[in-house]
């Protein structure tokens, strides 16, 4: 609940502030592009996709994506400064120009969109089963059929119930407090599957090679982009030319390294030849 | 993950101490300025005329009134909107030091007011001049009496420190939740946190303690 009321004092300060008057009408990419460095929102908290390395160093999933505009900027995915900040201030310091952009595991929802515009997606995440590669189920159809026998560790949340019921209908449901104990209960056998994020689910994988194993099951879609501030259609633009031309043009390798490292998996090259767009 | 908490705490010593070093500042710097400050708004409670002791009890009621995680954010996107482009760091210590001032604020003028007025009388009639009064008759009695309140108040400004981490600032909450967010180790990291903060307030009170010690009368 605390932190609901905190996004909403946020929400409120932002709304107030967001009728400051639009000065010049300049677009901000040439903004950015004079001022030498983009200034990227984003956390530090949440791995893989921003959080603080052994040596201090900021990384994840969000990251690259923030370096993948900064080299389509200026050739440098250096040129960054990263501006920390909570979940809850994502849409305030938009709106209230503290950043250029947010790459922060941003869901996109149509609420949010009318407050901020949202880039193309940069990732498709979901929730997903992880289970020992040992255990004693193999996939999601074991799990299934195994009715109410499965117990099902998930992270506290009014939802947490019915968020497994919809893939696992007659499952027990145990929920814990912290992402520590849902691993750690699967780990001494007090439930036979993880049920939370897909990227969690696969930073844990790459992070314990062979110990764990996906059932192959996936639900609960929502779309993750970048944010910028309504009313500028050309930045917009040009950060989802940057995005799209990570995701399927010259900076693939870059992107795909990235997910490589935070997911875990290879990806497909870009089908050569017709557009994958119009597949 | 599988690595132990001490070993996981020794490639975070740096990280701890620099999230540690930064909320002291913040602490500290809130403290001063907000003592500073307070110490006038106290005054101008008690000795100011009709209309400054209106608009000063109007900001002490309004800044008390409100919650900190409010100062915070309104100092930190109000002053962007304004034109004033504070960082996290400014302003999450300015809105720290603007609550701080309105407590010691009330505090101070609940001191002054409980010196009996035969004190005031008294320097009048061997020709003191206001400061000269405040100075040697007022402030060294006010201050045995502010001092308890003060270390209380400080205490509050250090726990108080843990909200600029939602604007961003790298203290020491911040600090070990990224910590915790690399080795999920949550409840060793939260109590080490929560350990050092009570050194620190207990530091604050030991030092309180001590001026109390150095400025109380010879019985």
């Amino acid at each position: 609940m605390t932190i609901s009321l905190r996004a909403g004092l946020m929400l409120a300060t932002a709304t107030l502030l967001a009728s400051a008057p639009a000065l010049a009408q300049t677009s901000k990419l040439d903004e950015v592009l004079k001022r030498g460095r983009l200034v990227l929102g984003t956390g530090s908290t949440n791995a893989p996709w921003h959080f603080k390395s052994a040596d201090d160093k900021l990384q994840g999933f969000d990251i690259d994506m923030g370096r993948i505009i900064a080299k389509a900027l200026f050739g440098d995915p250096n040129k960054i400064e990263f501006v920390n900040q909570s979940s809850d201030a994502r849409i305030p310091n938009i709106t209230t120009n503290k950043v250029d952009i947010t790459c922060q595991f941003m869901t996109v929802t149509g609420e949010r969109a009318q407050q901020v515009a949202f880039t193309i997606p940069y990732y498709r995440e979901g929730v997903g089963l992880m289970l020992k590669a040992d255990g004693k189920y193999s996939d999601y159809a074991s799990l299934k059929a195994a009715g109410s026998s499965v117990t099902v560790s998930v992270l506290q949340n009014v939802y947490a119930e019915s968020m497994v019921h919809a893939a696992l209908p007659q499952a027990t449901v145990d929920q814990y407090d912290s992402v520590d104990l849902i691993y750690q209960a699967l780990e001494s056998g007090r439930a036979d599957a993880v049920a939370t994020d897909q990227s969690s689910l696969a930073w844990h994988m790459t992070q314990n090679p062979g110990r764990y194993k996906d059932a192959g099951y996936g639900w609960n879609p929502q779309s993750y982009s970048c944010a910028v501030k309504r009313g500028d259609q050309d930045w917009l633009n040009f950060v989802n030319t940057a995005l799209h031309e990570a995701m399927t043009g010259v900076e693939f390798d870059a992107y795909a390294k990235s997910f490589k490292t935070w997911f875990g998996k290879d990806l497909p090259q870009p089908q050569i030849g017709f557009p994958v767009e119009y597949k | 993950m599988s690595q132990s908490f001490l070993d996981q705490l020794w490639t975070a010593r740096y990280v701890i101490m620099s999230g540690l070093g930064m909320s002291v500042s913040i602490s500290l710097l809130a403290i001063l300025a907000g003592s500073v400050l307070g110490v006038f708004v106290g005054m101008a409670l008690v000795f100011g005329g009709a209309a400054l002791r209106f608009a000063v009890r109007a900001y002490t009621d309004i800044v008390r009134g409100t919650p900190v995680l409010v100062l915070v954010l309104a100092s930190y996107y109000v002053s962007s909107a304004v034109g004033v482009n504070l960082g996290p760091f400014t302003a999450g210590v300015l809105a720290l030091a603007i609550f701080c001032s309105s407590h010691v604020g009330e505090i101070v003028r609940g001191a002054l007011q409980a010196i009996p007025k035969g004190q005031t009388e008294a320097a009048k009639a061997i020709g003191l001049t206001f400061t000269q009064t405040f100075t040697s008759v007022l402030w060294p009695q006010a201050m045995r009496q502010f001092l308890p309140a003060w270390v209380n108040t400080a205490a509050e400004m250090v726990k108080a420190s843990t909200l600029l981490s939602v604007i961003g600032v790298a203290e020491l909450l911040l600090r070990t939740q990224e910590i915790i967010s690399r080795n999920f180790l949550s409840l060793q990291f939260y109590f080490l946190a929560g350990a050092l903060y009570f050194i620190v307030n207990y530091g604050i009170e030991r030092f309180g303690k001590y001026v109390e010690r150095k400025t109380t009368l010879p019985s």
